[in-house]
């Protein structure tokens, strides 16, 4: 028995030996050369396409130094920039402060005019200036190519930008594909993004655009806009032939035209539900919304039970730096109490539905005051005798460079029981009337104590 | 013809008086004098007033201090009487010996027709009593108990809750002993029950209108209602408490009484809207909705289907477009 458990332990051990030796010889093997590619594409890359990739700076006028700075990159003959919608937003709303400029790899400089943008993808086209750019042509006229197909999950990438103003630099990454918890489409990109880098490309190993940089997450999570909607920019611009003259209307016509699409297509659902308390919510409704929860029940001195539900959906249109749109809130909460009295769970209750705010910001300048209705309404519910008494909260505030689009928010309770609640609150940001009317009929439909 | 000579207190109210028979009175701080003075700085042999066709001779027997003319209806302008030289005061003069007022007066002279006593201020005067001030006050007690123990949604310890009801009770006492003081001054007597019971009866009938206000705005359902009410309703009563406590603690008459009390509350309105003017249309990136809820049992107002809520949305989004424009 001991022999053959020493034969089986030195036939084990032989095993691993070899193991380990092919692994090493596959390491050595692969690691140099790998090392090379990886070093030698960055080197490559960064060497055939740094003339065609600039900063873009955004000058304020009345001091003459940057204010901001972002990336940029040439995609056509005809001198046509792409970047991020967020680098250039400040002087396209205040074109008399600021003004926007170019610094290329090889030190040109010139004034750039905006095109058009893309503001849902946070894209923008800008051009060169007629008077600078018969000198200085030559010199950024390295087109990048767009590549045409999505490359696949794992491919390595490389972002290049110009991080915190530290001049031009490339970042090797990892692309992970198109992000499906987001609405408006994002590429997961394992690399470091840095401020500054807005607006710059990610190259493939061909050398072609995969995606343009556009935020992160920290710690190596970070998102590009797939190169797909910025070809589809260039040719609506190309189509087009000449810069886009009244930039709020493009901006509010494709604010409207997003928000038609996704409450078409978040309408057509077939809610899912959940229980919280004796109530039934809503749940996650697409893969880009996310939900949390919470009760106090493991609380011993609480009075009465709170439990509730958040969902958020993960698609915000920054408009500019105080102003984003596009986000979706659901909110529930199920409140029941056995130890305290009616005046007493109602003191908690209102004090809960208070409480209640917008999920996106917004300033003076960019909408109007809410304007808010209440009333009591009974909800219309053929299982539950007798119908419930709710009492129902609808806000909402206008756009005031784009019209037709509001921020709404949507707050209903229960009135008609002494010891337990049900809240449920939505909030639309950027939204058409039909689509918010639409879209509170089907929540309250959804959205009931059963 | 008798003299009278009043002795003027605070305000030119008058303490006290003497009445001499004689046509010619003696007045200083010795006891042979006619009208005897307690004050350190009067002679003891002062002044001396004679009876004269129009009004006395007064002569200052070279006394320490003299003798200043406050008021004389017989030569307007005040003067310091020198030693040797008498002058002629009419009737109601007012002079000053030592630190003390005097006014000078025959027997005949008129006085103010009897006011009306009013109900008010019979009435309450009635709530001057230990046994109306008791029960009120322990009714106030319960209510305040009552209200904090209804809105809280925490364990319930009467420790939390001594601090409020003590500040609360410290207040009202507060401004009981205000008014009792104010009313020994002005009128000699304090009234401090009547006071303390006027403020708990207000304290009350505040509470109970503000409870129904809240109640009728939660049905109608609109914050409106209890916007305007609820501070009218303060107001009103606070009007009607400070009336009744100058009924009590001063002489005013009802129509003066009406008009401090109303230019009070007039006062308290102006600073609160001027205070409030400060953000009088600002933009507030919070919506502002009626969030307040009563308990199913004060819920009377009848509910409207989900569609004419949801139909009513229009109404909002034009109203939302107007105040984007402005």
């Amino acid at each position: 028995m001991s022999v053959d458990k020493n034969t089986l332990h030195r036939q084990f051990g032989r095993l691993t030996a070899l193991l380990i030796t092919c692994l090493l010889i596959v390491f050595l093997l692969c690691r140099p050369t790998s090392g090379f590619a990886q070093g030698n594409s960055a080197r490559t890359l960064f060497a055939d396409n740094k003339a065609g990739i600039l900063q873009i700076r955004i000058i304020d006028i009345t001091s003459g130094s940057k204010s901001a700075i972002g990336s940029g990159f040439v995609v056509n003959d005809n001198g046509l920039i792409a970047t991020n919608y967020h680098v250039v937003q400040i002087a396209a709303s205040k074109p008399e402060q600021y003004r926007i400029e170019y610094l290329s790899a090889s030190g040109a400089a010139g004034s750039l005019n905006l095109v058009d943008v893309d503001v849902v993808n946070d894209l923008a086209l800008v051009k060169i200036t007629s008077q600078t750019s018969s000198q200085t042509s030559s010199e950024i006229a390295a087109v990048l190519p767009l590549a045409a197909a999505e490359p696949a999950i794992g491919v390595p990438s490389y972002a290049l930008g110009n991080p915190l103003d530290l001049g031009l630099t490339v970042v090797p990454g990892t692309y992970n594909g198109i992000n499906q918890t987001s609405y408006h489409p994002r590429v997961h990109f394992t690399g470091s993004l840095n401020s500054g880098m807005s607006g710059g490309p990610t190259l493939n190993q061909a050398g072609e655009v995969v995606g343009i940089n556009v935020s992160t997450a920290g710690n190596q999570v970070s998102f590009l806009v797939p190169v797909a909607a910025l070809q589809q920019l260039v040719a609506e611009q190309q189509l087009r032939g000449q810069s886009v003259d009244n930039m709020a209307l493009r901006i509010g016509q494709q604010l409207l035209a997003d928000q038609e699409k996704k409450f078409a297509q978040l309408l057509s659902l077939d809610w899912p539900t959940i229980a919280l308390g004796e109530a039934s919510v809503v749940n996650e409704l697409s893969p880009f919304f996310r939900c949390w929860g919470g009760s106090n029940s493991s609380s011993d001195k609480a009075q009465l039970l709170n439990a509730d539900r958040t969902c958020r959906s993960e698609d915000n249109i920054y408009l500019n730096e105080k102003f984003n749109s596009g986000v979706i809130e659901h909110q529930f909460f199920w409140l029941e109490t056995d130890k305290l009295n009616a005046p007493q769970f109602y003191a908690y209750y209102s004090r809960l539905f208070d409480d209640f705010a917008p999920g996106n910001k917004a300033r003076e300048k960019d909408v109007g005051d809410y304007q808010c209705d209440t009333q009591f309404v009974a909800v219309n519910n053929a299982e539950a005798k007798p119908q419930r008494k709710t009492k129902a909260v609808f806000c909402a505030r206008a756009y005031k460079d784009y019209p037709q689009l509001y921020d709404v928010l949507f707050l209903q309770g229960t009135v008609d029981d002494s010891r337990a609640a049900f809240i449920s609150h939505f909030t639309l940001a950027g939204v058409s009337r039909d689509n918010a009317k639409a879209y509170a009929r089907k929540f309250m439909e959804v959205a009931q104590w059963r | 013809m008798a003299v009278i000579i009043e002795l003027l207190g605070w305000g030119g109210k008058r303490q006290r008086y003497f009445r001499v028979e004689t046509r010619s009175v003696t007045i200083g701080r010795g006891y042979e004098n006619d009208v005897v003075l307690d004050d350190a700085h009067i002679s003891p042999n002062h002044l001396r007033l004679d009876a004269a066709s129009e009004g006395w001779q007064l002569t200052d027997l070279q006394s320490l201090n003299g003798v200043e003319i406050v008021k004389n209806p017989s030569s307007p302008s005040a003067q310091i009487l020198g030693s040797d030289s008498p002058i002629l005061i009419g009737e109601g003069a007012e002079i000053k010996v030592g630190r003390t007022r005097l006014r000078i007066l025959s027997d005949n002279h008129p006085v103010d027709a009897a006011k009306v006593l009013h109900h008010l201020e019979q009435d309450a005067g009635k709530l001057n009593r230990l046994s109306i001030w008791l029960p009120l006050f322990l009714i106030s007690l319960g209510v305040e108990i009552a209200a904090l123990y209804t809105s809280s949604f925490i364990e319930w310890q009467w420790k939390n809750v001594f601090s409020t009801i003590l500040s609360t009770q410290a207040l009202l006492l507060f401004l009981a002993l205000f008014w009792g003081t104010m009313g020994r001054f002005l009128r000699g007597e304090s009234q401090f029950l009547s006071h303390y019971c006027l403020i708990l009866l207000a304290g009350l009938a505040y509470s109970l209108a503000d409870l129904l206000i809240g109640i009728l705005g939660y049905n109608a359902g609109t914050e409106m209602i209890i916007l305007i009410l609820s501070p009218l309703n303060a107001l009103l009563i606070l009007a009607f408490l400070l009336s009744a406590n100058f009924a009590l603690a001063t002489n005013m008459m009802p129509r003066q009484r009406w008009i401090s009390s109303l230019g009070f509350v007039m006062l308290i309105i102006v600073v609160s809207i001027s205070a409030q003017l400060k953000g009088w249309g600002e933009f507030s990136p919070y919506p502002d909705y009626f969030s307040g809820l009563e308990v199913p049992a004060l819920q009377f107002a009848s509910a409207e289907p989900a569609d004419d809520f949801i139909a009513n949305f229009d109404m909002i989004f034009t109203e939302a477009d107007r105040l984007a424009i402005d």
